[in-house]
């Protein structure tokens, strides 16, 4: 059931097929609420690069539309970021990974719910509605891409980008039965990604398909001028990686997984034994592996990724953008007003703490150790790395769970057992690395997924065994699953 | 966590809150702390701090002036604007 790329090159070719399109979509998102803004007219028009019909070319993008999270920049489109600090404001660019996009024939149709700020892992903390999994509609599609995710899943698009911190675009694909790249960081550029945790984010693609993930990647990526921690594969010294500096032509052979009990609920744990049952029959040898300071990934990451936001979101205050009270006395009233009214509580959260983490007095027992203890994260990495090709690990270790926290009862996870939850997704992000995740299974009806984990620029790794992976389970298609899709 | 820890942070961070929310933001904050206190248990001797993961040296662009200019448009965004400039109220 793979979906048939030149059947969405036909979507946008004339306004009448434009107009039936956004009737299935807004039909659609009534239920799932994906998009917080979608127009398919608005990015129709041809560019220069635009030549006829293309002749069935599976991994073209010509003329393919696509979904964005709305954290990433779109000129014409508003630029929310899941937020009401940033009403009504609409962004005079675009962001680089979508221009090449863009360059490349594809066409932006809409921005997706977040997350606010991409603070979260469920896209319950957006200010305008949680978004549905298309699975199941009483739980969450997962954060904080949990728009661009469902809405690939649901058939609404073919690829969607997203962003990743923490996990933010392998959860959600995970939770919802596709494949989720997080890139190594600096291979695509951050310019137009607003920012949450510089040192730790990186625009990230969610599609059905493995060729799909592939292409898009391929279209982003490379050093931008306009992002000073963007990168290409040449620029990076791999040796600390020794098995990876012959990353681009290596065949993958051994793959990595953890020792010990990792606390998965039944579902994931089913689907982690399926993964490595399948790996060893397709002829890849499984180690275990340790790594000493996975216990630790969870504080460090939290410690840094809320430092970083607390200065990355001091920039919003009311004044040259966005929401601003009716009424205050001076400026910094002004200021101390529009973020207590435009933050949600988790938004207002990871401001504090980050702010408390870098005060004076506090930096040497917070932030300075948490860098230190990634340090250690990336020496266990890269030790790792010179037993194995590719690490397999869960993306969560839950699947998608019930939206609605303490009311849904034992189903649905706090914010507290969230954030402790992001153990398996926080690592890549903290040693840079790229990682993919895949659908395994159908566990009690809804989507269990699995991750791997690459040394850095070592993507091709993750796309040979994606692709063999794909034809163990290729993308399940949930209920109302468009039939011309399939 | 004292309140007035609490307190001296959202000032700092340029949030008035509200009393409600010292409440539950500032047990959610101390439950957090508490978690990050784990770290102590690390030994980070001889381990030099990760600022970047990947970045090894700064990375310049040519000195050439660059034809780029978005002010206008920025501009339209603003909530007020007398000519080009953004209206505040008063500082004194």
């Amino acid at each position: 059931m793979t979906d048939k790329v030149s059947k969405w090159q036909r979507v946008l070719e004339s306004r009448a097929s434009r107009s039936s399109y956004a009737q299935i979509v807004r039909e659609r998102d009534k239920k799932l609420n994906v998009f917080l803004e979608f127009d398919p007219e608005r990015d129709a028009a041809p560019e220069k690069s635009d030549s006829g019909t293309p002749a069935g070319d599976d991994s073209s993008l010509l003329r393919v539309p696509f979904a964005v999270k709305d954290n990433i920049a779109v000129k014409g489109f508003h630029l929310s970021c899941g937020s009401r600090i940033l009403d009504g404001l609409i962004s005079p660019y675009t962001a680089t990974a979508v221009e090449r996009l863009k360059a490349a024939g594809a066409r932006v149709v809409g921005k997706t719910n977040l997350d606010e700020f991409g603070m979260g892992s469920s896209t319950e903390n957006s200010a305008f509605g949680h978004t549905r999994n298309p699975w199941d509609l009483s739980r969450v599609a997962g954060g904080s891409s949990g728009g661009s995710a469902a809405a690939v899943a649901a058939g609404m698009v073919p690829f969607a980008l997203g962003s990743d911190t923490g996990g933010s675009v392998r959860q959600p694909a995970a939770f919802c039965g596709v494949y989720g790249l997080k890139p190594t960081y600096g291979a695509v550029s951050r310019y137009g990604l607003v920012a949450y945790a510089s040192s730790l984010e990186v625009i990230g693609v969610v599609a059905r398909t493995i060729d799909l993930v592939e292409a898009v990647y391929g279209a982003m990526c490379g050093s931008d001028p306009m992002d000073q921690t963007s990168m290409d594969a040449t620029e990076l010294d791999l040796s600390e990686y020794s098995r990876g500096a012959a990353a681009a032509g290596s065949k993958v052979a051994t793959i990595g997984v953890l020792a010990g009990d990792l606390g998965l609920a039944p579902g994931v744990a089913r689907a982690y034994a399926l993964s490595v049952e399948r790996l060893k029959r397709r002829g890849y040898q499984i180690v275990e592996i340790v790594l000493p300071t996975l216990e630790y990934v969870v504080p460090v990451y939290y410690t840094i990724a809320t430092a970083e936001a607390s200065a990355n979101l001091a920039r919003f205050n009311g004044i040259r953008y966005g929401l601003r009270p009716d009424f205050a006395e001076n400026p910094d009233e002004l200021v101390r007003i529009a973020r207590d009214k435009g933050f949600g509580d988790e938004v207002k959260l990871r401001v504090l703490l980050g702010t408390y983490v870098l005060r004076s007095g506090f930096q040497d027992q917070y932030y300075l150790r948490a860098q230190k203890i990634r340090t250690a994260v990336r020496n266990d990495l890269a030790r790792a790395f010179e037993q194995v090709d590719l690490i397999l690990m869960p993306a969560f270790p839950t699947l998608a769970f019930k939206s609605g926290g303490a009311a849904a009862g034992e189903a649905a996870l706090d914010p507290f057992q969230q954030k402790v939850a992001d153990r398996f997704t926080s690592t890549a992000n903290l040693a840079g690395l790229p990682a993919l995740a895949f659908p395994v299974s159908l566990e009690e009806g809804i989507p269990a997924g699995m991750q791997l984990m690459a040394p850095p620029f070592a993507e091709n790794r993750l796309f040979q065994l994606g692709r063999e992976m794909e034809e163990e389970f290729p993308a399940p298609a949930p209920p109302e699953f468009p039939a011309q899709w399939r | 966590m004292d309140k007035s820890e609490l307190e001296l942070t959202a000032d700092l961070a340029h949030i008035d809150l509200k009393e409600a929310e010292y409440e539950t933001l500032g047990r959610a904050v101390e439950q957090m702390i508490e978690y990050f206190s784990r770290m102590n248990e690390v030994d980070v001797s001889g381990l030099e701090p990760t600022t970047h993961a990947l970045i090894l040296r700064n990375r310049l662009r040519p000195d050439v002036p660059a034809e780029d200019n978005l002010a206008d448009t920025l501009l339209e965004n603003a909530p007020e604007l007398e000519d080009r400039f953004i209206v505040i109220p008063n500082v004194l």
